[in-house]
C-alpha cells in the first residue's frame, strides 16, 4: 500500500481541500448523534468509522472497519434464522423485482454477499434505527405509561412492512436522500378504469439487455404489461378479476437516483443463476424518460457520482469495486487499494458485447444524484 | 416487405423497405481484414470508413479505407457491381505502439497514381500517407509534444491543399499545413480569440512551423467535428454535451446547443446547410437550425448511444422536384440519383414538399433512417396554440408518423419563398449566417453548469417535434461505428471490422455466383 498511497497523494494531493475524504453519506453519519450513548448498533459504528476517517491527518490511508463488520455479523448472527435470501428473486407478482422496499433482514455473512442486497439492508437498518429513536423522542414527551404499547409495534412495522408504509412514518434523513416515489397505473382492459397505487423506493432494480444503455433498461422497467392468465387483476369496478395492462413510472424523483442492474438471473436451462455481462453504458449526465404525467421537476438533471462494480464470471465468486467521483476526480477503491482512475476508463466497466469471454467488470449499481 | 416489422428484434436484417423501394444487403460486398480474426478485442477503436474516387483508365474508381484493430486497409472499393476482392488490398498498415482511429483523403489534391490520406492515431500522432505509392508522407505531433491524447476526428480543410484540422480527446483542435515543419521543443501559443467556452491560440514562433493554431472547446473530448456544405461553419460535438457552431475564419461561436443529457458523439449538416443533426448519449438524434438557432425535434429509437449521424442527399428533396447535390463528391450524376422504383414520383401536390432523409447507426446494433418534412419544418399550426391541445389532437399526426405537438412559438421566417430555394450552391443566402449573429443561447453560455431544460439552449422534450424513425433495423451483431450514403448503396461499418453495402432500391446487385446481372 505504501508505493501505492504516496502516489495517489501525489495525484489528489494539490486538487483535494485539506481534510476533505470521499464518502457519500459521510456528512449525515458523522451528523448522527445517538440519543443513547449506551447502546451500539450498525449506525454508531458506521458513524464512528466516518468519524475515524474524517479526523485522520493524512489524506491517504487505510483503515480498516473492524468494529462495523463485527457489528454486522452479530446483528446478522441474532437476525439470521433458517429462511435464507436467495441471491435474486422474481417477484410473485412477475412483475419489476424491487427488493428496495422490502427488508432483508437475513443476512448470511459466511456466504458471497450481494451488493445489492447489502445496500438495502444498510439502508433499511439505518432508516429503522432512526425511525426507533424518533418513536422514543416522541414517548418521552408523552405519559410512559400509555404510549409504549403503540410505538412498539410501530417500531416493528417500519421494519418489517415495505412500500408505503415508510410514508406514513416519520420520513428519516435516509428517506430523503434516497426514496423516490413510483406511480403504479393499472387499466381494466374490460371497464377501462385506471387505478394508481404509489409506493416508494430506495432503488430501482433494471433488467438488462445486450448493447443498451441504462436509459433503456429504464424505459423496459416503465413499459406497460398485460396482466393475463394467472395473473389477472382483481378489478374493483367490475368486481372480478380481468385482464389488465399495468405500466409503473417515476412520480417524485429522488435526490441520489440508485439504479441496481439485475445482472445476476435465474437460468431456466442451466437451474442456476448467471450473470449477465451484457454491455449496457451509462452517461456521466442522465434525464428520466419514465416520469408519470404528474411527476414534480420530471426534467431532473442527475450525475453519475458512484458504481458498485461486479468483477468475475458469476453469481457466486468473484469481487466488488466502486469508483466515486470526489471533487471532479474518479477514484477507483479496490479493497485497500486506491487509485485515481480517468474518466474515459469508465468504459472498460459497462460490460461485453461477446459471450466468449466469460469473466467481466461490469457496473452493477449506478448511482446518480441530482443536480442543484 | 417481411422485414418491414419487428425493429428491435435479436434477427439480423438482410433488407428493408422504404417509400422508395427495398433496400438489401450485399453478402459478397463485405470488406474486413483478407483473414478471418476472431473478433475478442473489446477496447479497440471504433472501425471509421473512408471513401474516394479517382479518375482513371479501370471500370473501378473508387478506393475505400478503414482502419481495424492494429491495421489500416486501403482497397479498390467495387460497391455494387461486383464482389469484394479481400485478397489484393492495394495497401495494408500494421501499426505497433499506436493505434489508428480515423481517417480522410484529400479530395483537392487526389489521382489515380498519388493519393494523400491523413491518419489519426490513439496516442495523437498523425501520419500523412500515399496507400497507391505506399509511401509515408509526413509524420505530425510524432514526438507528442502537441497533444497526447487520442485523435478523435481529423479532415482536410475544405478548400485548401494542405491545411487540416485534428480534434483529440483533451478537448483542444489543431490547425496544421503539411508544408511546415514539426518545429523544436513544445509549440508556444499566442492568445487569439476568447469567447464563451472556447479560446483560439495562434503558433507563436518566429519561424513557420505546426501547428498553425490551437482551438481549445468546452470541457472534455471534441468527438466530432463538420464542416458545413458552404465551407464556411464548423460544427463540434463535444462530451460535455454542446454542439457549437463557429465562423470558421472570423472564429467567432454562433450557435450552441445542449445534448438534453450526456456527451454528443456526433455531427453532421443538412446537404443546404440550413439544418446540424446531433446524435448522442442521450440515445436522441437532435435536430438543430442554424437559421433559428433553436432544437427543432428530438428523434426517439435508439436503444442506447448514437455513434454515426448523416444526411442521405439521394433521397432528400429540397425544392420542387429538385435533388441535392453532395457538395464533396462533383462527379455525382444527376440522372443517377432520381429514384427508380417506388412511390416517390413528384405529383402536383408534392411540388412544394421538403423532406430532408437522414440516418443514424448506434451502439444498439440498429441502423435507424428519419425523414424530416414539412410537418415539421413548417408547422401550419396558429401561434400560440396551447402544447396540451396539440398533443391531445389527432390531426397532427402525419403520414410519416412524426409526432407533430412541436414548435408554437416560431414560425419558420423564411416561410413562403423560403422553401422554393434552388438546389443546393456553395453561396449560401446571407441570412442564415446574419439571422441574429450572437444568440441569446450563446450569451446562456457563460453559465454552462446551468442548463435547465427548457431553455433555447435545451428545450423540455415536449416543447420540440419528436421523430420516430420509418426504419428501424439491426443490421449488424456488434456495435455500429461508420455510416455513409452513397449514389447506389448505402455502408456501414461495426466494430468486428465489416464494411456491409447495401443497395439502394432498383440497383444492380452481386449475384451469388459473382456475374453482373
Amino acid at each position: 500500500m505504501g508505493a501505492t498511497a504516496s502516489q495517489l497523494e501525489k495525484e489528489i494531493g494539490h486538487e483535494f481541500p485539506q481534510n476533505e475524504h470521499y464518502f457519500g453519506l459521510v456528512n449525515r453519519v458523522l451528523g448522527y448523534k445517538p440519543l443513547s450513548k449506551r447502546k451500539e448498533s450498525l449506525l454508531t459504528c458506521l458513524a464512528d468509522l466516518f468519524g475515524n476517517i474524517a479526523s485522520q491527518k493524512k489524506k491517504v490511508g487505510v483503515l480498516a472497519p473492524k468494529k462495523f463488520v463485527a457489528r454486522l455479523r452479530k446483528e446478522n448472527d441474532i437476525a439470521c434464522d433458517t429462511q435464507m435470501m436467495p441471491k435474486s428473486v422474481k417477484s410473485p407478482d412477475g412483475g419489476n423485482w424491487r427488493t428496495s422496499c422490502s427488508k432483508t433482514n437475513c443476512f448470511d455473512n459466511y456466504m458471497q454477499q450481494d451488493a445489492h442486497e447489502f445496500l438495502n439492508y444498510l439502508l433499511n437498518t439505518i432508516a429503522d434505527l432512526l425511525q426507533g429513536e424518533k418513536v422514543k423522542e416522541k414517548e418521552k414527551d408523552k405519559h410512559s405509561s400509555t404510549s409504549s404499547v403503540s410505538s412498539k409495534s410501530s417500531v416493528s412495522s417500519a421494519g418489517t412492512t415495505n412500500g408505503g408504509s415508510h410514508q406514513k412514518t416519520d420520513p428519516t434523513w435516509v428517506h430523503d436522500i434516497f426514496e423516490g416515489i413510483l406511480t403504479n397505473e393499472t387499466r381494466c382492459l374490460c371497464c377501462e378504469t385506471v387505478s394508481s397505487k404509489d409506493e416508494s423506493f430506495l432503488d430501482l432494480s433494471v433488467d438488462v439487455e445486450q448493447n443498451t444503455s441504462i436509459t433503456h433498461c429504464l424505459k423496459g422497467f416503465s413499459s406497460t404489461e398485460t396482466l393475463c392468465s394467472e395473473h389477472k387483476y382483481f378489478c374493483e369496478t367490475c368486481c372480478s378479476k380481468q385482464e389488465a395492462q399495468k405500466r409503473m413510472r417515476v412520480k417524485k424523483l429522488p435526490k441520489i437516483l440508485a439504479l441496481h442492474l439485475k445482472r445476476f438471473k435465474y437460468m431456466e436451462q442451466w437451474q442456476r443463476y448467471a450473470k449477465l455481462s451484457y454491455r449496457v453504458v451509462f452517461p456521466f449526465e442522465l434525464r428520466l424518460f419514465n416520469t408519470s404525467d404528474d411527476a414534480i421537476n420530471h426534467e431532473k438533471l442527475y450525475d453519475l457520482v458512484a458504481v458498485v462494480i461486479h468483477c468475475g464470471s458469476g453469481p457466486n465468486r468473484g469481487h466488488y469495486i466502486t469508483i466515486v467521483k470526489s471533487h471532479g476526480l474518479w477514484l477507483l477503491f479496490d479493497d485497500d487499494i486506491v487509485e485515481k482512475i480517468e474518466a474515459q476508463a469508465i468504459e472498460e466497466f459497462y460490460g461485453l458485447t461477446s459471450e466468449i469471454q466469460k469473466s467481466s467488470e461490469s457496473g452493477y449499481i449506478l448511482f446518480y444524484e441530482a443536480r442543484g | 416487405m417481411a422485414s418491414s416489422r419487428g425493429a428491435t428484434g435479436q434477427e439480423i436484417k438482410q433488407h428493408f423497405a422504404t417509400k422508395e423501394g427495398c433496400y438489401r444487403l450485399l453478402d459478397l460486398s463485405v470488406y474486413s481484414r483478407p483473414t478471418k480474426i476472431p473478433y475478442s478485442v473489446q477496447q479497440c477503436h471504433p472501425v471509421r470508413v473512408s471513401f474516394v474516387t479517382v479518375k482513371d483508365q479501370g471500370g473501378c474508381n473508387d478506393r475505400i479505407a478503414f482502419n481495424v484493430g492494429r491495421e489500416l486497409y486501403f482497397y479498390i472499393y467495387k460497391g455494387v457491381r461486383k464482389a469484394a476482392d479481400l485478397t489484393k488490398p492495394l495497401d495494408k498498415r500494421l501499426y505497433k505502439g499506436t493505434i489508428p482511429t480515423c481517417h480522410d483523403f484529400n479530395l483537392l489534391t487526389r489521382s489515380s497514381d498519388s493519393l494523400e490520406l491523413l491518419i489519426g492515431f490513439s496516442a495523437g500522432q498523425v501520419q500523412l500517407l500515399d496507400p497507391v505509392r505506399h509511401e509515408v508522407n509526413k509524420l505530425f505531433n510524432e514526438e507528442r509534444l502537441v497533444d497526447k491524447t487520442k485523435v478523435m476526428c481529423l479532415k482536410w480543410i475544405p478548400g485548401s491543399e494542405n491545411l487540416f484540422l485534428v480534434a483529440h480527446e483533451s478537448g483542444h483542435m489543431f490547425v496544421y499545413n503539411k508544408e511546415h515543419p514539426a518545429g523544436v521543443g513544445p509549440p508556444q501559443y499566442a492568445p487569439m480569440k476568447q469567447g464563451p467556452g472556447y479560446s483560439i491560440h495562434s503558433g507563436k514562433s518566429k519561424t513557420t512551423r505546426n501547428p498553425v493554431c490551437k482551438w481549445t472547446i468546452g470541457e472534455g473530448s471534441i468527438n466530432e467535428f463538420a464542416f458545413s456544405p458552404d465551407c464556411k461553419h464548423i460544427a463540434t460535438a463535444n462530451q460535455d454535451g454542446f454542439l457549437r457552431v463557429f465562423d470558421f475564419d472570423s472564429q467567432t461561436l454562433c450557435g450552441v446547443m445542449k445534448s438534453y443529457f450526456g456527451g454528443l458523439t456526433c455531427v453532421c449538416w443538412s446537404p443546404d446547410g440550413k439544418y446540424i443533426v446531433t446524435g448522442g448519449e442521450d440515445d436522441l438524434v437532435t435536430v438543430w437550425s442554424f437559421l433559428e438557432r433553436r432544437v427543432i425535434a428530438r428523434g426517439i429509437g435508439h436503444t442506447s448511444w448514437v455513434q454515426v449521424v448523416a444526411f442521405d442527399p439521394y433521397t432528400t428533396s429540397i425544392s420542387a422536384g429538385g435533388r441535392v447535390d453532395d457538395s464533396d463528391e462533383e462527379e455525382i450524376e444527376q440522372n443517377g440519383i432520381a429514384p427508380s422504383s417506388g412511390s416517390s414520383s413528384v405529383t402536383p401536390d408534392d411540388k412544394n414538399l421538403t423532406s430532408y432523409r437522414f440516418g443514424s447507426v448506434g451502439q444498439d446494433t440498429n441502423l435507424m433512417l428519419w425523414d424530416l418534412g414539412d410537418d415539421v419544418l413548417k408547422p401550419q399550426r396558429p401561434r400560440g396554440r396551447s402544447m396540451r391541445n396539440a398533443t391531445l389532437s389527432n390531426s397532427h399526426v402525419t403520414s410519416t408518423n412524426c409526432l407533430s405537438n412541436g414548435p408554437v412559438t416560431h414560425e419558420v421566417s423564411h416561410s413562403g419563398s423560403g422553401n422554393a430555394v434552388a438546389p443546393m450552391s456553395f453561396d449560401t443566402p446571407k441570412s442564415l449566417t446574419q439571422v441574429h449573429s450572437l444568440s441569446k443561447s450563446v450569451e446562456n453560455l457563460v453559465n454552462i453548469g446551468n442548463v435547465a431544460p427548457g431553455t433555447a439552449l435545451c428545450p423540455k422534450m415536449e416543447e420540440v417535434s419528436i421523430l420516430e424513425p420509418l426504419v428501424a433495423k439491426k443490421v449488424a451483431n456488434e456495435r455500429l461505428t461508420a455510416l455513409s450514403f452513397r449514389e447506389d448503396c448505402i455502408v456501414m461499418a461495426c466494430h468486428e471490422g465489416f464494411i456491409r453495402t447495401w443497395a439502394r432500391p432498383g440497383k444492380v446487385g452481386v449475384q451469388p455466383t459473382g456475374t453482373v446481372v
